[in-house]
């Protein structure tokens, strides 16, 4: 036993084995994680750009910079050719751009890296930046933004619609995709000046690991020192405005269900101890894509009414796909957050009055003794599963770079599940989360009906179709009465083409 | 749908490469059966005291033969997490909980799997809930009421989809008798159906949930004698009593077949190609070379891709999925389309490849680099357990056991330009086919 929890130490503490630097990049900064045992060799090229950094009418520039770069044909290769290289070599390349980091990502078998290094530096080196694949690119945003986003999942929609509330008129402000009307603006002339501006030599951190010679790096550091020199102004953190109250855009839609999502800004990030303590609180409350979660509980599980119901303190994009924390999404600013997932139209005021029940109860009461007992020992080892594989880990090595976490942010999680307190955990619950004032957003059919319940803070009574115990009814009836009182001009309703435009 | 895509790829191509040649696969497999019948499997690999567990069933939506009872397989598979009388649901929720394990379970045409990821020194623990929810199951009339909410959720979180809504339309319309005609979410109208099923469900579960349907797939920080007296321990007095279920073969088709489908947001146009293929069997030759077809024809770097996605900009999306199924599932080939006006013109040229196909033998050295790629795909995604484990429960659950990799990647090694040719003649002919288009209805 002991044996086994020392292996598993070690293999987190993997992670830490990098220089703690500056926050300023030095030219050729680097972080490594070598694993002389895997066989493949792990890219993350992270450079200190993202949808904040888009100029005003050219939201979604950096975003389609970086699809330029890893979709797109180089001076050396059309497209078509670096996917005819790629191919045996069972080989790719991508980028992910976030509000505030752009990372460029790949990952190769040792036996293959001849042929694909080349590949790789070049697009991040010399893209041709061609129309044809600015056309390409665009259209597929365009498409997202247009059809997918606005109709194919709701909840994504929510999710958009929430930050785009919550960060209007800060840098954090749009969605990384941009909106329709600056993505079609966007002309090559645009994208060359970005990449020259932002995606410099002095711009980037080099993330190397798995099983790769110390070769490479000397390579990989001389060839990214041949990108144009300078690094854009820094941004200050964005200060969203203060909400008051309930704040709440209904988008109106023909949906078959209603999926809302809430939240609120809070000023702690990774690495603090008060963040550890959050999570044990907001683990309970409710852990992603998990039935330990007691929303889940109160809302799936005992009731029935959807498929699941979460609370995030740190942005998780992709929610829907992914069941641990995507890495290189990392933000200055973070907000709490509430994920309902669709429940029947008829039940959404009923469901947001559950959700924001549990919230207040938790903010106002504190976990039990019991509560957090069982929740500090799941996390200790639930977040081994955040990062098995090297390019996972290596993306949280670069996390921890940018919350300048010294060590690994996975191994001071577990250790903290040690040291942290019951009273740690719910005087963080009293310092960072304050019940009352949440934007909340709702995608749902027959949104004037939903405003002025809302508005009237009228109770929502709820019908089953099957029998439920006597004590859920009895429970039901203080939820279907919990106020949640909204000011008209605090109620917005918009029409799903109104967005994004 | 695109996920389902990339998972199905991801999952050919972990079941292709396993026996590429004697040695590829770098793990001792160790494979023991109990008297009752129930198959374990033993992989294991070095991993920092993590171990993946799959309670593989050998049961999916293909096995929901009576009317009005599709979906079941799914339900039945949120039903597990119920509890029984030792471990009631919410008992066994805060042992998972306890040890940090991060478990969840999925279903498909031909699977129902149970898997969590979780540190060894549990796995005792592990052993014990999961053989006795997989004996014991006992859930109230309420509960399982209750919980058909939640599959109703979960429809109408994927009906927003339009791939959702296509695949639905396209199954339908495809096949006549078979139970891969639904989905595996199941007809809406059986899901609202579904609270009615209590004693179905006992049915459901006494019939499929049986040691000689069930295979266990452990994988990582394991030695294989402790386990099985583990195994032995927890599953031993488990009772036989597996009834196959009736599943109806489906006729030869006839004919070409198309429809329309409305979906109620805005979408770009997608068409829908698909042809009756073949049951997996890795030592059929033809069906082993449409594997390679559909990635040859219609992948990354086929002519077709190249004009429609890169040079034309005609299509956002061009993909084929050529799945291994327990019986004869579709081989589709599926395109969105940016112009409404050009989807007759893509789908001709989709025909058009085919025909190509079917007159000329392809490359030799890009079905070589075919090869390679499926080789180096399999090698990289071997680095955890629970990747090896996921990676292999398919080929489980419809062949029982792990036999089939090698065999696959024997015969795939064999192939050549000739059988590639074979295949494209064999399974994508019109008769053979339906095409579905789905519209926005917003257009």
């Amino acid at each position: 036993m002991r044996i086994m929890t020392l292996t598993l130490a070690m293999a987190l503490l993997g992670a830490a084995m990098f220089t703690i630097g500056e926050a300023a990049v030095k030219p050729g900064d680097a972080v490594l994680l070598p694993v002389p045992t895997d066989a493949t060799i792990c890219f993350r090229i992270w450079f200190k750009v993202g949808s904040q950094n888009d100029p005003s009418g050219k939201e979604g520039l950096a975003n389609i910079t970086a699809a330029m770069l890893t979709e797109a044909s180089t001076k050396k290769n059309k497209y078509e050719q670096i996917l005819d290289k790629l191919y045996p070599l069972a080989a790719s390349y991508d980028a992910v751009t976030s509000v505030e980091m752009t990372v460029v990502y790949g990952r190769v078998h040792r036996d293959n890296l001849k042929e694909y290094y080349p590949l790789f530096v070049d697009a991040i080196t010399a893209p041709a930046f061609e129309q044809a694949d600015l056309d390409r690119i665009k259209s597929e945003v365009l498409n997202f933004l247009e059809n997918t986003l606005r109709y194919s999942s709701d909840e994504e929609l929510g999710k958009a619609v929430l930050y785009d509330d919550i960060f209007a008129g800060t840098p954090y402000g749009h969605i990384t995709a941009g909106t329709i009307g600056s993505v079609k603006s966007i002309t090559l002339d645009d994208v060359k000046e970005f990449y020259k501006k932002n995606f410099t030599r002095d711009n980037l951190v080099i993330g190397l690991g798995g099983g790769y010679q110390a070769s490479l790096l000397t390579t990989l550091r001389k060839d990214l020192a041949g990108l144009p020199p300078g690094a854009p102004q820094p941004i200050p953190p964005p200060q969203p405005a203060h909400i008051e109250g309930f704040r709440v855009t209904i988008v109106e839609k023909d949906a078959p269900a209603a999926a809302i999502s809430m939240g609120v800004p809070i000023d702690i990030l990774r690495g603090s101890k008060d963040w550890y303590a959050l999570a044990i609180a907001n683990s309970w409350l409710g852990e992603h894509r998990n039935s330990s979660s007691h929303l889940y509980q109160v809302i799936r599980e005992t009731r029935g009414l959807n498929y699941g119901d979460y609370s995030y303190i740190e942005n998780y994009p992709r929610g829907g796909m992914l069941s641990k924390p995507p890495q290189n999404v990392c933000r200055r600013k973070q907000i709490f957050e509430i994920w309902i997932r669709p429940v029947p139209l008829e039940t959404a005021h009923f469901a947001m009055r559950a959700a924001l029940r549990e919230y207040r109860r938790l903010v106002e009461n504190g976990m039990t003794k019991a509560e957090f007992n069982l929740t500090k020992n799941f996390l200790k080892k639930y977040v081994l599963h955040y990062a098995p594989t090297t390019m996972e880990r290596l993306g949280y090595a670069l996390d921890d770079r940018f919350y300048g976490i010294s060590g690994s942010h996975l191994a001071k999680f577990r250790s903290m599940m040690n040291t942290l307190t019951l009273a740690d955990v719910n005087r963080a619950i009293k310092k960072h989360w304050h019940y009352g004032n949440m934007q909340i957003a709702v995608i749902t059919k027959d949104a004037k009906a939903l405003r002025d319940a809302l508005v009237a803070d009228s109770p929502s009574p709820i019908a089953y179709k099957t029998p439920k115990p006597a004590s859920v009814l009895e429970e039901d009836k203080q939820i279907e009465a919990f106020p949640v009182k909204a000011t008209p001009e605090n109620v917005k309703i918009v029409e799903v083409k109104e967005l994004f435009n | 749908m695109k996920q389902r895509w990339l998972y199905l790829a991801a999952a050919l191509t972990m079941l292709g490469s396993g026996g590429v040649a004697k040695g590829i696969f770098p793990y001792k497999v160790d494979t023991r059966t109990l008297p009752n019948g129930l198959k374990v499997i033993m992989i294991p690999m070095s991993s920092p005291g993590l171990v993946a567990y799959y309670s593989v069933v050998r049961t999916g939506s293909r096995d929901e033969v009576e009317a009005g009872k599709s979906g079941f397989a799914h339900f039945f598979e949120h039903m597990m997490f119920r509890g029984t009388k030792k471990y009631p649901g919410s008992v066994y929720d805060s042992i998972v909980t306890s040890i940090g394990a991060s478990a969840n379970a999925f279903t498909s045409d031909d699977i129902t799997a149970y898997h969590l990821n979780f540190a060894v020194e549990d796995l005792e623990k592990v052993i014990d809930i999961e053989s006795d929810r997989f004996q014991n199951l006992d859930y109230s009339k309420e509960e399982f009421q209750t919980e058909a909410g939640a599959i109703y959720g979960e429809y109408r979180k994927n009906v927003t989809s339009p791939f959702a809504v296509l695949d639905e339309k396209m199954r339908d319309l495809a096949f006549d008798a078979h139970t891969y005609k639904h989905t595996t979410i199941g007809f809406e109208r059986d899901i609202k159906a579904m609270p009615e099923g209590f004693e179905y469900s006992h049915s459901f579960f006494h019939r499929f949930y049986r040691p000689e349907n069930v295979v266990l797939l452990i994988v990582g920080d394991i030695k294989p004698d402790a386990v099985m007296k583990l195994v032995a321990k927890y599953y031993g007095g488990w009772k036989k009593g597996y009834e196959a279920p009736n599943v109806v073969p489906e006729p030869p088709q006839m004919g070409e077949r198309s429809a329309d489908v409305s979906y109620q947001g805005k979408t770009l146009p997608i068409i829908d190609i698909a042809y009756k293929g073949d049951a997996f069997n890795p030592s059929n030759r033809t069906y082993v070379a449409a594997v390679m077809l559909g990635d040859l024809a219609f992948g990354s770097t086929s002519d077709l891709y190249k004009k429609l996605y890169i040079q034309e900009q005609r299509v956002d999306i061009l993909d084929a999925s050529i799945p291994m199924n327990r019986d004869m599932p579709l081989f589709e080939i599926l395109a969105r389309v940016k112009k409404e006006e050009d989807v007759p013109a893509v789908r001709d040229e989709v025909y058009n490849a085919i025909a190509t196909f079917q007159s000329t033998a392809v490359d030799a050295k890009r079905l070589g680099d075919a090869k390679k790629r499926r080789k180096y795909a399999f090698l990289m995604n071997l680095d955890t357990p629970n990747k090896v484990a996921g990676g292999l429960a398919y080929t489980v659950a419809i062949t029982g056991g792990m036999e089939a990799v090698n065999a696959l990647y024997a015969e795939i090694d064999k192939l050549t330009p000739d059988d590639i040719m074979a295949a494209a003649k064999q399974y994508f002919s019109p008769e053979r086919r339906s095409v579905v288009v789905l519209k926005g209805a917003g257009q």
